[in-house]
């Protein structure tokens, strides 16, 4: 436990030394949400989103970015890395196992994913938009969307040995999910076969729960499912598959 | 006492064996050097010591402990220099000695391995940044952070400049005085030859010469015998005296080559013939010429 933890202190330090991280998974979503709750206008509940803000519409969508940017494209690489340059295999030498830095290292993403994801929930109460009695249920949810790409995550990590394809496919998977998640085209106007294709996506059902959660409405259990099957699909994939050197 | 036992120990990387009966004993303090060529084994068999490669047959012991057998106990009293390590390439060595210390019970001072291995100035560069030697010296700090009783050092010095080199040398032996035991992979006959209470030459898998670095020397290596007579002399009556294996004259100094006694007798035989022999010279064997020998040899 206390070589994890020195693992985990050691790898947010490396971590925060790393602009392209901090960057696109930090600054970003964090400035697009300040942004946006900068325009009054896009404070005011609309009719066409359910009676959600435009700022509430996104707040998944941005949520669902930040976190499979950390998950999906920068686990994998710096895990790659890992081994390839023979750190796993050094860490064997001593009486931290090579499995204590996986743990700091997954630690480390689901942190920085919770406290994102929570300042991305958060931050619009200051200017009145969204609902304090909901931010329980959704900081739920948001534990289990950030699991479930930290599931995906570790399984890309595992099948793919060589870090810079890793890191590529991650950033391919990550933009597949932001456009089920509805960064680029309302889910609403989704037609009904991609829509279904979509909630079984972690992407998809990630901005499910989510945006069923800020309007108030009662949560389905189709994505909740989709969301439990990634997580210990991708979790025991992971663990099967994994190769230290 | 001893701390490290081989015994029959074989190892297959596929169809092919590269270790065919490899046995070798480290005791309590001790310096051993695994010596031999590229290729030779003498990494594989220190990381089935290691525990990092599980032997196909043989039995290892590092203090009593199998080191195939997982025991976390082996990784507080062993620890270890690998050929290729690197560092993540924005730690620094202050970071990487801290980060690494917190995994042992009784931990050196991150200071105090900086001072000895000459990266002070160097403490809060990143690794990236760090000449080849000071990584270098770097891993060997990693290595020596949880005050192991027992070190095993591949490829220590390979790199170093020669006052680094001597530093490193006069710490290790400062380290075994107080009680380490240090296995050592080395290419290099002078490291062997300072540092090494016993060497094991290794080739192709197999120990095919051990003992002190003194006795290999000696075992069987020739004396060397050079001067310039004061009046000429004929080769040919020196090859005819007992044990002398070589006699040649170039340029008026005459080279004689023979057994441990080859001395004595060229100036036995000089001084009955009423010669002075001016610059004289006697050169022991080497290391390096013993080295030669048993891996040509074999």
């Amino acid at each position: 436990m206390h070589a994890t933890i020195a693992l985990f202190r050691n790898e947010l330090r490396l971590l925060l030394r790393n602009p392209a991280v901090v960057i696109w998974t930090i600054l970003i979503p964090i400035a697009a949400l300040v942004v946006m709750c900068l325009i009054p206008g896009a404070r005011e509940p609309l009719p066409n989103f359910g009676g959600l803000s435009v700022i509430e519409s996104y707040q998944p969508t941005l949520i669902v970015f930040a976190a499979t940017m950390l998950a999906l494209q920068m686990m994998p690489m710096f895990i790659g890395q890992y081994r390839e340059l023979g750190f796993l295999r050094r860490l064997r030498t001593t009486p931290a196992h090579p499995r204590d830095l996986l743990a700091a290292i997954l630690a480390l993403i689901l942190t920085i994913s919770l406290v994102v994801g929570l300042v991305l929930l958060t931050f619009p109460l200051l200017f009145g938009v969204g609902v304090m009695g909901r931010l329980a249920l959704q900081s739920l949810l948001l534990v289990l969307v950030a699991t479930s790409f930290l599931a995906v995550g570790s399984m890309l990590a595992a099948v793919i040995a060589n870090p810079r394809v890793a890191a590529g496919v991650g950033a391919a998977l990550a933009a597949i999910m932001w456009f089920f998640a509805g960064m680029w085209f309302p889910r609403a106007l989704f037609p009904g076969w991609l829509a279904t294709i979509s909630d079984w996506t972690p992407g998809g059902a990630a901005a499910s729960v989510l945006g069923a959660a800020a309007a108030g409405q009662p949560i389905a259990a189709q994505p909740l499912i989709a969301l439990g099957l990634w997580t210990v699909g991708g979790f025991s994939i992971a663990t099967r598959s994994f190769r230290w050197e | 006492m001893t701390l490290i036992t081989v015994q029959g120990l074989r190892k297959s990387y596929g169809a092919r064996e590269v270790l065919h009966g490899i046995d070798l004993t480290v005791d309590d303090g001790e310096i051993v050097g695994v010596l031999g060529p590229n290729g030779a084994g003498k990494t594989t068999t220190v990381e089935c010591i290691g525990g990092l490669r599980t032997p196909d047959v043989g039995t290892i012991r590092v203090a009593g402990i199998d080191p195939a057998a997982k025991n976390p106990e082996l990784r507080q009293i062993l620890g270890m220099q690998l050929q290729q390590c690197h560092l993540p390439a924005k730690i620094t060595p202050a970071e990487a000695i801290e980060l690494f210390a917190a995994f042992y019970r009784n931990p050196r001072r991150t200071a105090e391995l900086l001072e000895l291995l000459g990266l002070t100035s160097q403490a809060h560069q990143r690794f990236e940044k760090l000449s080849g030697g000071q990584q270098q010296r770097l891993s060997i700090a990693l290595a020596l952070v949880g005050r192991p009783k027992v070190a095993i050092l591949d490829e220590l010095t390979t790199g170093l400049d020669p006052a680094a080199r001597r530093d490193i040398w006069a710490y290790l032996q400062k380290l075994t005085d107080e009680g380490m035991t240090i296995l050592l992979v080395t290419h290099s006959m002078e490291e062997a030859s300072y540092l090494c209470d016993r060497v094991y030459i290794v080739d192709d898998g197999r120990i095919v010469a051990t003992g002190s670095p003194a006795e290999l020397a000696t075992s069987g290596g020739r004396q060397t015998v050079t001067f310039v007579p004061s009046e000429p002399i004929d080769p040919a009556d020196l090859l005819s005296l007992p044990g002398i294996a070589s006699a040649t004259v170039d340029h008026g100094q005459v080279t004689v080559g023979g057994d441990a006694a080859a001395p004595q007798t060229v100036l036995a035989e000089l001084i009955a013939r009423g010669i002075t022999a001016n610059h004289l010279r006697v050169t022991g064997p080497t290391l390096d010429d013993a080295y030669l020998r048993v891996t040509q040899e074999n």
